[in-house]
């Protein structure tokens, strides 16, 4: 099985398409395209589209300060731990048809390595010994706890809507029921599910009114306080993987099965889709709303988008 | 190749930090306003950042206090390399009216190179924007410099 | 000659607490030896039995005295080591093992370290009987060996206030869990006039009368105390707290284990009632309920130990969880998390033992910054915290993985709600457990270090060792845990199973189709979806790349400065201008929405934990009272 084209095969889905070149470079367009239409939501004319790629190339070419408080290899670390999880990712979520790497339990993977690079901002956040980190970390991890509850509904609605009376958890499962029976958009009693999932994608990518763990105004940007160069640049690089990720899971659980087969279509097609999630769930909600409190942000979250995803498991259980 | 990517980021995303060091809140106000939907500075990638760490141009406003001045040295030597500092009216200039009292250790350039420096009291938004666009440049200078 | 290992490792170990208790006296050097040896000769024997019965699938019978059933009864005490057992067994005597090396290091301070090494080996000595005992009677003769031990042992360091006053409880809640145990031995031999399990089982067959089935909700509510199922959990946090670290580990990684296996054995094996879905349900909720309620008590806590004490609790609500599914899968994955559990949780209270003996407290909200001063200790907590949150790709992944996959399926294939809540409170018990061991990583690890503790320095190597060897065997049956299915999971929960070998071993050939036996049938799970090496590979060849990008741009790139010596602003925390100063946000300052819109469940939960012996008794009481009571209504 592990001959040299299988391994050049995986070596190139790692590394170009889906997976990091191809995840960082959309992950930067859909930061752009966020950027420019709040900007023009609030009536400016905002950065270029290509704006976050300028601020990480900026990024690199600065000095990285160590704070004498931190611990050298975790705090170098950490952002390469998330990068390389979030790359990861890309190849278990199909584009439209294409999945780079199948396997029969997906989602539980993506669900966890989703995670990874949340935990590698909180540990790295935390090994730079700043009280500002400290406080931003335990609100990261407590929005982290807040949405996970939706997401985890809504990912065992989808494999119940999918499995019926059996277990789905394959992504690539998940997409051929869709090619069958149309996207799960389109039937009713996952509308909730989807509303929350739309929900759930900006407090996973941390924008606002969800980025109360990096508020630049009151905690100096939490965990990210002690960071300077190369690494930041990762991190807010990861920011923005995080985004196509999210989004792009969301198209794939919701809007999956549309593809045409040529699989640079598809990508173009899922592209698109990606970028009109972003500017529906993210850009619009960032442009009109002011920064939540941590409090009703987690009771939000437990109460509201939880419900909306508990109704949609329940109406799927009932065989709706 | 990839160095002159770098160079050229240097201009287009200069990320601005803040200190106020016993301004009367003028200045401060005039480069918020630099940066509302009328101005607009995030068109050149302009962003005001939350630390220094990440900071690329210091805008000080005000006469420096002999409260604020230890505060201040000690940020702007958290700022990493390349780093502008552009003071902000007239205060850490001359020390404007505030000039010759007890309690006022300006001016600026005593403590640190001053880059760009934007007079007035207060400067009008587009004499910020020019300035902080000329620190930008000078930015771009200094990185193309660093790795000579 | 292999039959003589099982009880030559048990009455070793005993022998060896005798001996230390009568020539410990002479030399140190003599009663660490003593321990130290038995310990080895045990865990050498008792892995020796791996080929055997786990590979070849022996099953293996010894009788005491050679006495040897007469007339079809057997009388005497019968050891058979399954392949169910020698798992326990195996997990057991690793544990014990490591602990006793890492006692050498630890105990550094203590006193009557002679009373220590005795009751450690009779604590080993009673477990190690227990999972591979074949008799009921010498079951429950090993665990008030191992209870009353184990509240000798909580009361060893007894100038801490803490250390009576956890011994007490544990004291007076293990005996009614003991009691409860022997009326239900009584109740059974008044039944089947014999004490062998093999037997018994057949005897019973799945059948059910009214003595029997109030025997059965006394075992296993006997059996639940001590594996701390809430609401039986009341003695663990304390004594878990208060016992010397390298004895934490054992409670953690033995005592509740043993616990765990007589559930299984009583369940699957002894009383087969694991088909019938009041079971299932009862178990399932009772697990849910367990991780549920140990999450978010350790998320409170501000102690290391404490906290670990109550994820300790909670981690056994996923065993019993997906044991109590009564799937094959289930009892797998369940018994995988058990191993896990074993390995990981050992590993952070080794590193908690580590920290206690550095710095003197494990109190989160005065230690901070301590992973300059102890890198190994570091890694080594990070290794099991990452484990025991379920992150690739450690071995707590790959457990939970199987546990939610267990029990989702059951909820899909039966429909019943239940099972999908349980699913659900299982993935959320996992970020919730992530997020307790973030807060010990900020609070111990990493934030800045407290003045009081600037000359702290790592702990020796005899300490450091038993956390490597763990933190190892952590990682390595994460990655290789298709090889941990094959030669340890599979023939383990297959043996479970198939009740009528168990028999036929004990009782002769045909015993068990005579009593008209039947197995529940063992289908191999398929875990082909996940292959961590590759992934592993891949993770590799990625940090290559963005290592050898960052090294080719080097030119371009930024320098990466680091503190020389000499205080530097450049190199000091930011505070917004201020002097740098000691301001380390430590374990109750974290989470603070959390709690707050917490406040309600948490004023309740601090009402029902008291602290008061007849309230935790009078919880035991009525809970198992719930136990017996559905029992009779649904199982008749």
């Amino acid at each position: 099985m592990l001959n040299i084209t299988n391994i050049l095969m995986l070596l190139f889905f790692v590394l170009v398409f889906p997976g990091a070149l191809f995840t960082s470079a959309v992950g930067l367009w859909l930061a752009g395209v966020d950027r420019k239409v709040v900007a023009r939501m609030q009536h400016r004319i905002g950065p270029p589209i290509r704006q976050p790629l300028y601020d990480f190339l900026k990024l690199l070419g600065k000095e990285t300060i160590i704070p004498h408080a931190a611990n050298k290899t975790v705090y170098l670390g950490a952002p390469i731990v998330g990068f390389i999880s979030l790359a990861m990712i890309m190849l278990f979520i199909p584009i439209m048809g294409f999945t780079a790497v199948s396997g029969s339990a997906d989602l539980i993977v993506i669900l966890y390595l989703i995670t990874i690079p949340g935990v590698a901002l909180i540990v790295g956040g935390s090994s730079s010994g700043s009280p500002y980190a400290g406080i931003g970390i335990s609100r990261e991890m407590v929005t982290m706890m807040a949405y996970e509850l939706p997401f985890v509904l809504v990912l065992l609605a989808v494999a119940r809507k999918v499995g019926g009376g059996a277990l789905v958890f394959s992504m690539q499962d998940i997409a051929a029921w869709q090619a069958a029976n149309g996207s799960l958009l389109f039937h009713w009693s996952m509308i909730p599910a989807a509303l929350a999932m739309l929900l759930v994608v900006p407090a996973e990518v941390g924008t606002q009114p969800f980025d109360v763990a990096e508020a630049e105004t009151e905690i100096c940007e939490g965990p990210l306080v002690e960071y300077s160069g190369a690494p930041l640049g990762l991190f807010k690089l990861n920011t923005a993987m995080k985004m196509f990720v999210m989004s792009g899971l969301f198209t794939a659980l919701f809007l999956g099965g549309l593809g045409t087969g040529i699989v640079a279509l598809d990508a173009l097609i899922f592209v698109l889709i990606c970028t009109l999630v972003v500017i529906l769930c993210i850009s619009t909600i960032h442009a009109v709303t002011a920064r939540l409190k941590i409090e009703h942000l987690f009771k939000f979250y437990w109460t509201f988008v939880a419900g909306l995803a508990l109704l949609s498991l329940i109406l799927v259980w009932c065989g709706l | 190749m990839l160095k002159k990517f770098i160079d050229d980021s240097a201009l287009k995303s200069p990320w601005i930090y803040h200190i106020n060091t016993g301004s009367c809140n003028g200045c401060d106000i005039e480069l918020v306003a630099v940066l509302t939907p009328r101005y607009d500075a995030e068109r050149f990638g302009f962003k005001l950042a939350g630390t220094p760490r990440h900071a690329d141009i210091v805008v000080v406003s005000g006469p420096i206090t002999s409260q604020s001045k230890e505060r201040l040295l000690r940020t702007l030597a958290q700022v990493p390399e390349p780093k502008c500092v552009v003071s902000l009216g007239s205060c850490p200039r001359s020390g404007n009216v505030f000039k010759g009292s007890y309690s006022i250790e300006g001016p600026l350039e005593k403590y640190v190179h001053v880059d760009v420096s934007v007079a007035g009291c207060t400067p009008k938004p587009e004499a910020i924007m020019e300035g902080l666009y000329k620190a930008a440049q000078i930015l771009k200078e200094k990185r193309e410099a660093m790795k000579k | 000659m292999i039959q003589h290992f099982p009880v030559m490792a048990v009455m070793l170990l005993f022998l060896g607490a005798f001996l230390v208790a009568i020539f410990g006296r002479i030399s140190p050097f003599i009663r660490d030896g003593i321990a130290i040896l038995t310990a080895t000769i045990s865990l050498i024997l008792i892995y020796a039995l791996i080929k055997p019965v786990m590979i070849d699938g022996q099953i293996i019978s010894y009788w005491m005295g050679n006495w040897e059933p007469v007339e079809g009864y057997a009388i005497g005490i019968g050891y058979e080591v399954d392949a169910l057992g020698l798992f326990f067994g195996l997990l057991v005597v690793t544990t014990f093992w490591l602990s006793g090396i890492y006692s050498l290091g630890y105990l550094k301070k203590d006193a009557n370290k002679m009373h220590y090494y005795t009751l450690y080996l009779m604590l080993s000595a009673s477990v190690l009987g227990l999972v591979l005992t074949g008799d009921l009677f010498n079951m429950f003769i090993m665990i008030e060996i191992m209870t009353f031990a184990s509240v000798a042992l909580t009361a060893f360091r007894n100038k801490q206030d803490i250390a009576l006053e956890a011994a007490f409880k544990y004291l007076v809640l293990g005996s009614i869990g003991s009691s409860m145990t022997l009326a239900g031995v009584a109740l059974i031999y008044r039944v089947c006039h014999t004490l062998n399990m093999a037997q018994i089982s057949s005897i019973i067959g799945g059948q059910f009368n009214l003595t029997t089935i109030m025997a059965f909700g006394l075992i296993v509510s006997g059996l639940c105390v001590k594996s701390y199922i809430v609401p039986f959990h009341t003695p663990a946090a304390d004594a878990y707290t208060a016992a010397p670290t390298s004895i934490s580990m054992i409670f953690s990684g033995m005592v509740n284990k043993a616990g765990v296996y007589g559930i299984i054995r009583m369940v699957y094996v002894v009383f087969r009632a694991m088909d019938r879905s009041s079971l299932q349900t009862l178990l399932v909720v009772f697990g849910a309920v367990t991780m549920f309620v140990g999450v978010t008590m350790a998320l409170a806590q501000h102690d290391f130990k404490r906290l670990l004490a109550f994820h300790s609790i909670s981690q056994i609500g996923y065993v019993i969880t997906a044991i109590g599914l009564g799937t094959a899968l289930g009892l797998n994955a369940g018994l995988f998390h058990a191993m896990n559990h074993t390995l990981f949780k050992g590993l952070l209270f080794l590193t908690a033992g580590a920290v206690l003996t550095a710095t003197g407290t494990t109190n989160l909200d005065k230690l901070g910054g301590l992973s300059k001063k102890m890198p190994v200790t570091t890694v080594c907590f990070l290794v099991g915290a990452f484990s025991i949150s379920g992150l690739p790709p450690f071995n707590g992944f790959a457990s939970k993985w199987m546990v939610y996959q267990a029990i989702y399926e059951k909820a899909s294939s039966s429909g019943n709600f239940l099972f999908a809540a349980a699913t659900i409170t299982a993935l959320i018990v996992s970020v919730m457990t992530l997020a307790s061991f973030i807060k010990v990583t900020q609070a111990v690890f990493f934030g800045q270090v407290n003045p009081e503790h600037s000359e702290v320095s790592e702990v020796p190597f005899i300490m450091q060792l038993p956390m490597v060897i763990m933190a190892l065997l952590c990682v390595a049956t994460g990655l290789f845990y298709n090889k941990v299915q094959e030669f340890l999971l599979a023939p383990a929960a297959k043996a479970a199973l198939s009740v009528t070998n168990y028999i036929d071993r004990m009782m002769g050939e045909g015993y068990a189709e005579s009593a008209g036996v039947a197995d529940i049938l063992w289908q191999p799970a398929s875990f082909s979806f996940w292959n961590p090496l590759v992934w592993l590979v891949l993770f590799v060849v990625i940090f290559l790349a963005v290592y050898i990008a960052i090294a080719t741009g080097r030119k371009n790139r930024g320098a990466i400065l680091e503190n020389g010596g000499a205080y530097d602003p450049k190199y000091a925390t930011f505070f917004s201008g201020e002097q740098e100063e000691f301001s380390q946000v430590g374990g109750s300052d974290l989470f603070w929405g959390f709690k707050t819109d917490w406040k309600g469940y948490y004023k309740v939960m601090q009402g029902l934990h008291s602290g008061i012996v007849t309230d935790y008794a009078s919880y035991i009481v009525m809970a198992a009272a719930v136990i017996i009571l559905v029992m009779f209504i649904c199982m008749r």
